[in-house]
């Protein structure tokens, strides 16, 4: 008797379970409307900091355009890459690299928007301050890296693997064997900051603009981690958008968005923190053929085929 | 004179790929430990006593676990269908009441090997590219290979049944049909029933290990947190994830023990005495009901779009998918041959260790040793016991209820990027798997010889070494071996978050989107685990 009391009483509460989180049903259960416009980004930053920016710039874009827009947060950059290709997503942030690779798979593809900054993209190569690595002058001395421990972000990043992993090469310095292990990868800038702050790794490479938005947060120890180099500039971060947009928002949609984004004013609050969360004084158009370099590094380095 | 049995043959190649594959981690070679990450990995275990019980964040628990179990129950569902089709095509039994003995089921059995040898998340990464994140795709990428799984099960104990009642049916002139339904299916539904629950609880086990390609769920959340070094929330959600993988693991031996079905896999068929079920019918009539009523609301609540099997989005996307694998790219395989090495060292270290931390465990998990009243304390003293009992059954239930992923991401803390971090996360969620099966063989295990040996006094130590080893240490071997095939295919996705092998090449053509290439890196694990099957069978052989 107590067995089949107990039984029941698992059941009930398994049931119960499922019906009180219906209420609450979580986004992924819904079906997303054919007329939603869904943005996506690659996880560049902690997911939870995206979500937070990602909604913000949603209930703008939704306000300027008049259609409802979602976010939709995906595990990693080859995942946000895919989703844009089967359609999940119709409009991504893509890095120089993710965006390339994005375009290349979906015929029609254009890249239209970019912030101030990304035309002039840098990457900052940073040590643990026990580690004794020197801060260094230029390309060549990046041989000072060799028999450290050292970890890159996601492995199709642009600021935290491509361009870096180029400029390594340029100066000799090996992937396998050179390194103290072999080389991590962290999946993201903000990952890549903690574990060479805590010393798991000697040094690493992260994006700009992620380090100089933590160091005024006063996220950074400078007293455990240091910049030790700051590399040549390269094109990055973008919004791509999917041409199948045009069929089920009207032909001029692209245009739109972008006019849209251009017109984010500083000078309005709002605007002003979704503009602070992107690290951009503005937006400005761009166009898919600033990104020839990138694809071309990324064919060298074996990231796009 | 030396004479070398089977079983000596046997260990003494076990030990020397030990051996080798520890020379082959790069043990005294390399630098494998990274000190330097014993902080962070402090701070991730100081978070598990102070876990984020944040309303919002506890709503998102709920709804991730309930969304895991549904995955669950609507994969099971899904892979027993295929399974029961697959397994009565895949039996010779069958073939053979239809007259003429065929080859037909050897072919079957052959052709289903392929889908049990790709790991859930492959296929999973596989439908993403085709239906993107719809929960179909977490229900396929689990309905497939465990479908496969399940077919080679359900034949083996069909043709294992035994047939006389079969034969007596056909030889009376009843048609093929009829009699394999009355007489073959009825006999061996208890074994198959309990292998649908034992697929059951490896389902919750890959509905979670889905979530790392953004599937939802618990993996997805542990892993976006573990991303975002979010500790506390982290704990949250494994807690729950114990708290899910208990329950299933609790009512499923209930319901076993209830219908009569004792072990959850038997791989020594013969050996098997179910139990007659008291008040089976009975049974039948609440368990039904409450099945199919939980499979409803699973289906309901997770809305799988059914309509995208015959989309014509879905026909492009696999054409697209189909042209850019086309035709594969051999030119990388001169750097696959080491990393195929590396992969089967992965997986032999990674048995080895969930081998031995299994042995270890399973004593004190199991009901009927250590306790008070069992075999080897049979005074019925202490509290420790107890203690014990409790500690190891939930240290085994942690092992196997966190994804191999998630522990490779957590051992990384500590450990450069490489096959032993790889091992070590594969042999932990694989020791929680193996300890459990071990208990429970303890647990079946004929009482009678022991008992003998105890009436004449010999004393505890003695039983242990000349009685309780010499009868479990052959399935012991035996699922050991099994779950070394289950290790070769899990090397794939631990390689996915960096731990080495061919994982990382796999990794690194998916992120280059260089499809031509991966499909040559999928062929090599294929003839990996093929290889591995046919070792593990051939030594379980020599072990009967």
């Amino acid at each position: 008797m107590k067995k089949i009391l107990f039984s029941g009483f698992l059941f009930l509460s398994l049931l119960s379970l499922g019906a009180c989180s219906s209420t609450t049903s979580p986004d992924a259960a819904k079906p997303v409307t054919q007329k939603t416009f869904t943005t996506g980004a690659i996880p560049d930053q902690d997911p939870e900091k995206l979500q937070r920016l990602y909604s913000k710039l949603s209930k703008y874009l939704e306000a300027e355009l008049k259609v409802p827009v979602a976010y939709k947060p995906v595990t990693d950059y080859t995942a946000a890459v895919t989703a844009f290709k089967v359609g999940d997503l119709d409009m991504v942030w893509f890095g120089g690299l993710t965006g390339v690779q994005a375009r290349l798979q979906v015929p029609g593809a254009e890249a239209i928007a970019q912030r101030d900054i990304d035309s002039q993209f840098h990457s900052l190569f940073i040590a643990n301050k026990k580690s004794g690595i020197q801060p260094i002058q230029n390309l060549k001395d990046l041989t000072t890296l060799k028999g450290h421990s050292f970890t890159f972000g996601s492995e199709s990043s642009t600021s935290g693997r491509l361009m870096p992993q180029y400029f390594l090469q340029q100066a000799g310095v090996k992937l396998e064997g050179d390194f103290k292990g072999q080389a991590g990868f962290s999946k993201n800038h903000d990952a890549t900051i903690e574990l060479v702050t805590a010393g798991t790794y000697d040094a690493g490479v992260v994006n700009e603009q992620v380090w100089q938005k933590r160091l005024k947060e006063g996220k950074i120890d400078l007293n455990q981690v240091e910049v030790i180099w700051r590399s040549p500039a390269f094109f990055d971060y973008h919004w791509v958008m999917n041409p199948s947009v045009k069929e089920r928002f009207g032909a001029d949609f692209p245009q739109r968005v972008q006019a849209t984004l251009m017109k984010l004013d500083p000078n309005v609050p709002d605007q002003k923190e979704i503009l602070e969360l992107f690290g951009a004084a503005k937006f400005v158009p761009t166009k898919n053929e600033n990104y020839a370099t990138i694809e071309q590094v990324g064919r060298a380095i074996g990231k796009i085929k | 004179m030396t004479v070398i049995t089977p079983a000596l043959k046997w260990g003494l190649i076990g030990l020397a790929a030990i051996v080798l594959s520890l020379l082959q981690a790069g043990l005294f070679r390399q630098d494998l430990f990274n000190l330097n990450g014993v902080p962070l990995l402090w701070r991730f275990i100081v978070a598990s006593v102070h876990p984020d019980l944040s309303t919002e964040l506890l709503q998102t628990t709920f709804s991730a676990t309930v969304t895991t179990l549904a995955y669950a129950v609507c994969g099971t569902f899904f892979s027993v269908i295929l399974g029961m089709i697959g397994g009565v095509l895949a039996s010779e039994v069958w073939w053979l009441s239809f007259g003429q003995p065929s080859r037909c089921w050897l072919l079957i059995r052959a052709a289903i090997a392929v889908p049990r040898a790709i790991h859930e998340l492959i296929w999973g990464l596989f439908f993403v590219n085709i239906w993107g994140l719809d929960p179909l795709t977490a229900i396929v990428a689990i309905a497939i290979p465990f479908g496969a799984i399940t077919a080679k099960v359900f034949s083996e104990i069909l043709d294992e049944t035994p047939r006389t009642p079969l034969l007596i049916l056909l030889n009376s002139g009843v048609s093929p049909l009829t009699a394999f339904f009355y007489s073959l299916l009825p006999q061996a539904f208890l074994n198959l029933l309990s292998y649908v629950f034992y697929r059951f609880e490896c389902s919750i086990r890959s509905a979670a290990v889905l979530g790392i390609i953004g599937a939802g769920g618990l993996g997805y959340e542990i892993f976006l947190s573990l991303q975002s070094l979010r500790y506390e929330q982290l704990w949250t959600f494994f807690y729950a994830l114990f708290i899910l993988n208990g329950l299933v693991d609790l009512s499923s031996a209930w319901l076993r023990r209830r219908l009569g079905c004792s072990s959850r896999i038997d791989l020594n068929l013969q050996q098997n005495k179910s139990k007659t079920p008291q008040k089976a019918a009975q049974n039948y009539f609440i368990l039904i009901p409450i099945a199919l009523f939980l499979l409803t609301l699973c289906f309901w609540y997770i809305n799988p779009d059914f309509s995208k099997f015959w989309a014509p989005r879905t026909q492009q996307l696999f054409g697209q998918f189909v042209r850019s694998a086309l035709p594969p790219d051999f030119s990388g395989v001169p750097q696959l041959i080491p990393q195929a090495i590396e992969t089967v060292s992965m997986s032999v270290l990674a048995i080895a260790f969930s081998a031995f931390g299994g042995l270890l465990l399973a004593f004190p998990a199991a009901n009927n040793f250590f306790l008070p009243g069992g075999l080897l304390n049979q005074q019925g003293n202490g509290s420790l016991p107890q203690i014990m009992f409790l500690l190891s059954r939930a240290v085994l239930l942690i092992c196997r209820a966190i994804p191999a992923p998630i522990w490779a991401l957590v051992v990384l803390f500590v450990m450069f990027p490489g096959i032993l971090p790889g091992a070590i996360a594969l042999g932990l969620h694989n020791l929680g798997i193996l300890g459990r099966l071990m208990a429970e063989v303890i647990e079946n295990q004929d009482q009678r010889p022991l008992a003998a040996l105890k009436a004449q006094g010999a004393p505890n130590s003695l039983i242990f070494l000349y009685g309780v080893l010499p009868l479990t240490m052959p399935r012991f071997l035996a699922y050991s071996l099994y779950r070394w095939e289950v290790c070769m295919r899990e090397t794939v996705i631990v390689g996915l978050v960096g731990a080495g092998g061919l994982g990382r090449s796999l990794t690194e053509q998916l992120s280059s989107f260089d499809y031509q290439a991966l499909i040559v890196t999928l062929g090599g694990f294929l003839m990996l685990t093929f290889l591995v099957d046919w070792v593990s069978a051939n030594a379980r052989r020599s072990l009967r």
